[in-house]
């Protein structure tokens, strides 16, 4: 039982509302995470990532489908499962009256732990906390809250680590920060992580394997450089002081897919290197403003899969349109 | 189900007073009842409270009904306490463990009314500082406080059964207005019921304040101890906790 992937679902739908005139948030999804990866979710706001977290913790049963985490039944064995796992939330969640050593006894005390105090020091000393263990947590930074949350989590052991959008919210070094620390509990623990984001760049640096959701459903799955590698295109994006036709830029060879992205053209191509000598040659060099190229990501692989952007719900409308049409309609 | 029960009734005990303000208003609240409520009859003739009352005391009279009427509020605080931490996620932090809703009802159920009853001493040193003598044996101070304790275990389980599913803030308030005042004052907890009209004795008759109140009464007055007021109060207790078990357990909302 124990060897087996350490998250497993089997076609698991939730549905919020009734029948006729609610939301499927997720959609048959079949996932199996191997114990002692790092599993990366993700996908835009909305997309079910948290919704799926919610499901496999047990605190929102699912609608239809099966799931099992650290070998145990979602919905059956939901006592073992809550035994194994730990969470980190998106915002930070502590007992703010309690210190940080309280908050470890209160944890210790829900998870039914005899000899806790040994591991709760020791947690202490790897986080750097251990010269503010007796301080009441609301004096804290949101860096130390967040180190404290994830020493949480990982008091009782758990097979499973569920982070829902760890850095959400965080500057940039506080975030850097947090990557290192995931990355460090994930080889001093041993445990497996599944943390969902909707950041890029998150998701490539710290995880094996990524699966992308939307729309409640998963749509690529494979370690990061593999899905890039499904995008055999790079993506040109080209900013000029005149109206750039996109039959013409069509025209050009090694183009797929001509789309205006705000102010900007964005040219999905072959090959940039053949592309661009062809394009500079076919239009005066002073009228082009800006040129960049855009090697796969993680990115192109979203809007490659969706046709959307991950920070957005919607095409982007071409801006020169929207003042083209506000023009005519002052005249 | 017994560690997980502990951490959380602890947790609701210890947050309390760790805040000053809470502290202060709960030693302050006894004498301030008691100054202003208690000084109603200060100058009415011994006789007419007599007659009135059965004592020419009204502090003493009053006591054991202000604690009482105290043991109606634990009930809302308890419901905010769970409002809070639905609304901060505490209560999604409690049921990735292996915590049931259960548990957490009963947590702020007892939470609740221990906290009610650290007010039980101060308000007897406040009365004892109005004048009030006190000729209790260990056993009538230990039902006395038995009998509180289970008013207020009721109570609170009413609270929190009827706000299982609510996130709102303002939802115990209003439970609170719509339960505290009209069980006060169709209770015998601040004026002997002889004059009320039938409809309002007939809701004082079943109403566990007035119980309680008046288990208090005879103990601070010497008058015969109606013991059967405590094992009402200790029913209404148990029915309240297993009615209010069973609704969280089913309808305690995570977030």
């Amino acid at each position: 039982m124990n060897d087996g992937p350490a998250i497993e679902l089997r076609n698991v739908s939730k549905h919020y509302g009734s029948a006729s005139n609610g939301v499927l948030a997720l959609d048959g999804v079949n996932l199996s995470i191997a114990r002692g990866s790092v599993f990366g979710l993700l996908g835009p706001n909305g997309a079910g990532k948290t919704t799926l977290i919610k499901v496999l913790t047990g605190i929102s049963d699912m609608t239809g489908g099966e799931a099992r985490v650290a070998g145990f039944d979602v919905r059956r064995e939901s006592l073992q499962v809550r035994s194994r796992i730990g969470w980190v939330a998106a915002e930070v969640i502590l007992d703010d009256d309690f210190s940080a050593r309280e908050n470890l006894w209160l944890q210790a005390k829900l998870q039914d732990l005899k000899d806790w105090q040994p591991r709760a020091e020791t947690l202490l000393r790897y986080f750097d906390l251990a010269s503010r263990a007796d301080d009441k947590v609301s004096k804290f930074s949101t860096g130390m809250r967040k180190k404290l949350e994830i020493a949480l989590a990982l008091l009782h052991q758990p097979t499973v680590i569920f982070m829902d959008e760890p850095t959400i919210g965080l500057d940039v070094s506080t975030r850097r920060m947090l990557w290192e620390i995931v990355t460090g509990v994930h080889k001093e623990f041993g445990v497996t992580v599944l943390l969902t984001t909707h950041y890029i760049e998150e998701a490539d640096f710290l995880c094996d394997r990524i699966a992308i959701i939307d729309r409640g459903k998963i749509i690529a799955e494979g370690s990061p450089s593999e899905l890039k590698s499904r995008v055999k295109a790079d993506i040109v994006r080209v900013e000029s002081t005149v109206p750039l036709e996109a039959d013409r830029l069509s025209a050009l060879p090694g183009v797929q897919e001509v789309r205006p992205e705000g102010n900007e053209w964005a040219i999905r191509v072959a090959s940039s290197s053949t592309f661009l000598p062809a394009f500079l040659g076919s239009v005066p060099a002073a009228t082009i403003r800006r040129i960049t190229v855009e090697e796969p990501s993680l990115e192109t692989v979203f809007l490659d899969l969706t046709g959307r952007r991950i920070g957005s719900d919607e095409p982007m409308r071409d801006v020169r349109q929207f003042y083209a049409q506000m023009r005519r309609a002052r005249q | 189900m017994m560690s997980q029960f502990v951490g959380l009734y602890w947790r609701e005990v210890l947050r309390t007073y760790r805040n000053p303000f809470v502290l202060l208003i709960t030693i302050v609240q006894p004498f301030m009842w008691l100054a202003f409520f208690g000084s109603s009859f200060a100058t009415a003739p011994s006789e007419v409270l007599v007659a009135l009352i059965g004592t020419s005391s009204y502090i003493a009279f009053l006591l054991p009904g202000t604690l009482s009427t105290t043991m109606l509020s634990v009930g809302m605080f308890g419901a905010m306490s769970t409002i809070q931490d639905k609304r901060f996620g505490y209560m999604k932090r409690i049921l990735i463990t292996p915590t049931s809703k259960g548990v957490i009802f009963l947590s702020k159920a007892l939470g609740g009314a221990t906290r009610g009853l650290v007010g039980f001493p101060i308000m007897i040193i406040a009365a004892a500082i109005f004048g009030v003598s006190f000729h209790l044996s260990p056993i009538e101070w230990v039902a006395w406080v038995f009998a509180l304790f289970s008013l207020s275990i009721g109570f609170a389980s009413i609270f929190l059964a009827v706000t299982a599913s609510s996130t709102d803030w303002q939802t115990p308030g209003v439970v609170s207005n719509f339960i505290t005042l009209p069980l006060m004052f169709a209770s015998a907890a601040l004026f002997s019921g002889t004059y009320f009209p039938p409809w309002m004795q007939a809701i004082s008759n079943v109403n566990p304040v007035t119980f309680s109140a008046r288990l208090g009464r005879s103990f601070v007055l010497g008058t015969p101890t109606p013991w059967s007021d405590l094992a009402y109060l200790v029913l209404f207790a148990g029915a309240m906790l297993v009615i209010g078990y069973a609704i969280s357990a089913r309808w305690l909302k995570v977030d």
